[in-house]
């Protein structure tokens, strides 16, 4: 009898040793992918002796020093004032106007909507630089740059057309039945799609616009090419803090603006982790 | 009698055309909105950018003014520094994406095990993802640093050191990559995840009873489930990959001697901080056709590889 629970019960220990193993990876693997951010925030509350020591120093006084300092030096708290205007801005226009296309694509059997699909996946591999250099020309020619609106517009280029990818997918899954009897009932094509459609398609279409904030949020090129003062946002702050090596490596200021600029995205992110990932999921495969 | 049924018929016909014209238009005014912005802002810019690569630039009115023919094109292809720069953006895609790739689907394979902690480690998956790329290059500066950066100082505690990583050439892109690994994993990860999840679990029994070890059932099940997702994800992860510009920008400029300078940091340089216009035009226009080939031809793949499936 001893002799016969013997291997299963092996077995069974097996199972259990692989199971324990996968699971402490994982939590392993995702501590390491989040140190350098843990540096980067520990590092933003150190006083300047503190940055720079051997060895590296975990424990210290914790200051707000730096924060104080660059926050006004850097320009902060209007170009996150600006980082949210022109995020938010675009992302509802895209989601607005992408969606709408997106449910075209899906449901309204517009003629070529296979093309136009396709078209619409090519376009996401525009090189944003080929873009900025006419946009840049076009823009100080009618005095259109450094303002809010060229940047908004500007990030649409990229924006409507994921949102139309990412939208025509959730539509496409939903039961075709839906506006076919609301229509029946007397709702236009168009009073169909606001009170039906979206209402069901909610979890999607805020998934969608928070992507797209994120998206919007930490774009530079665009950013760098087309606003010097009045609109400008963090990221180009961030680069000509990281890219300052006249005045040499200033890692408070690194670090303080870093932190700045990505704990609200991380907050929002992890508040609709749920959709986020499905987005994702859904972003990749569904086509 | 005769004339009100042709009246009859020819108004029915008229409301029938007017009715299906209504239709028409209701259809196309959803696409409308969205048609209206990207031709503005995506259409007419590619054609402006293609206009001027065929052109010289007055920089006092800042528009194309004289037709050139060919002559910036010429000057671009004849220019050492384009391509290296092409070289370096390919060496970076050669590498960087595989890596990703194997490393994503790799580790979600590896971590895969229902417990109830799962959902907190998919989460914290999320955070590097949100990272601004531009706040990642200078943060990853800042640890490799060969003087005080965290990196050096736990590699001289094993005796290896100090590595100059940002600042050799021959090292700089390796470590752009290791970067931009660091910053895309995770992305991977969680796609590869759900798609893990979604995978029948009766086949894996079945593979069970029969007694497949773990490496058939990865190469044998798995992976055959997974390849259009695969696919996709490549796809996706390329079309983000093309466009590497803040990384670099933060990390290295490009530098040391051009070994890091990507092509979109590249044409951004050459247009805005030496003014040369045309020339990056015609640039820019170069890569859009290798992306929009190279893309086209990845999609391409994919549907045949779903036709086969």
């Amino acid at each position: 009898m001893t002799l016969d629970a013997t291997p299963a019960s092996t077995h069974r220990f097996r199972r259990n040793l692989a199971r324990q193993l996968r699971i402490w990876s994982g939590v392993v693997i995702a501590l390491v992918f989040l140190f350098p951010i843990f540096w980067m925030v520990l590092t933003s509350f150190k006083m300047p002796k503190d940055i720079f020591t051997t060895p590296p120093t975990f424990f210290f006084q914790p200051t707000i020093d730096t924060y104080v300092e660059y926050i006004w030096r850097a320009d902060i708290p209007r170009r996150l004032l600006n980082t949210v205007i022109v995020s938010f801005g675009s992302a509802l226009i895209s989601i607005v106007a992408g969606g709408m296309a997106g449910y075209a694509l899906a449901r309204l059997r517009i003629r070529g909507a296979g093309f136009l699909g396709t078209l619409l996946l090519l376009s996401r591999g525009v090189p944003p630089i080929a873009l900025a250099v006419p946009m840049f020309l076009v823009a100080r020619k009618f005095g259109l740059t450094d303002k809010h609106i060229t940047l908004i517009l500007a990030y649409c280029t990229f924006l409507i057309p994921y949102v139309m990818w990412l939208m025509r997918g959730f539509f496409l899954a939903l039961p075709k039945e839906l506006e076919e009897s609301a229509m029946i009932d007397g709702c236009s094509r168009f009073g169909a799609f606001i009170k039906i459609i979206v209402p069901i398609a909610m979890p999607g279409i805020l998934s969608t616009l928070i992507f797209s904030v994120i998206l919007a949020w930490e774009e530079l090129l665009f950013a760098l090419v087309l606003t010097n003062r009045n609109a400008s946002t963090v990221p180009v702050a961030m680069a000509g803090i990281a890219g300052d090596t006249v005045n040499g490596a200033n890692w408070g200021a690194l670090t303080a603006v870093g932190t700045l600029m990505v704990v609200p995205v991380v907050i929002f992110a992890l508040l609709v982790q749920k959709w986020l990932v499905q987005g994702l999921a859904d972003g990749a495969t569904k086509g | 009698m005769a004339i009100t049924a042709m009246d009859n018929q020819t108004t029915h016909r008229r409301s029938r055309t007017r009715a299906r014209l209504a239709d028409f238009s209701s259809r196309w005014s959803f696409m409308l909105p969205a048609a209206i912005i990207l031709f503005a802002v995506l259409v007419y810019p590619i054609f402006y950018t293609l206009q001027i690569s065929f052109s010289r630039l007055d920089l006092a009115s800042f528009t194309a003014s004289q037709w050139v023919g060919w002559d910036n094109y010429s000057t671009v292809l004849r220019d050492d520094r384009f391509w290296q720069s092409m070289q370096v953006t390919g060496i970076y895609l050669l590498f960087a994406l595989p890596i990703q790739m194997v490393l994503g689907f790799g580790i979600a394979y590896l971590i895969n095990a229902p417990w109830k902690g799962r959902d907190v480690v998919r989460a914290l998956f999320i955070i590097p993802m949100v990272v601004a790329p531009v706040v990642a290059g200078g943060v990853w500066r800042m640890i490799l640093d060969p003087l005080w950066g965290l990196m050096n100082y736990w590699l001289g505690q094993i005796g290896i050191g100090p590595i100059d990583w940002l600042g050799t050439p021959s090292l700089a892109m390796a470590t752009i990559v290791i970067i931009d690994t660091w910053r895309w994993t995770p992305f991977v990860i969680l796609i590869a995840t759900a798609a893990l999840l979604s995978l029948p679990k009766d086949v894996f029994e079945a593979a069970d009873i029969d007694g497949a070890n773990w490496w058939t059932k990865l190469w044998s099940i798995a992976l055959p489930l997974l390849l259009p997702i695969i696919a996709a994800t490549f796809v996706v992860r390329w079309l983000g990959a093309v466009k590497m510009f803040d990384i670099v920008l933060a990390a290295t400029l490009g530098g040391p001697g051009g070994a890091t300078n990507v092509i979109n940091l590249f044409i951004y340089e050459q247009a805005f901080r030496t003014l040369r216009f045309a020339e990056s035009s015609a640039m820019a226009v170069i890569v859009l056709v290798i992306t929009m080939v190279l893309t086209g031809a990845f999609l391409f793949g994919i549907r045949k590889l779903e036709d086969v499936q």
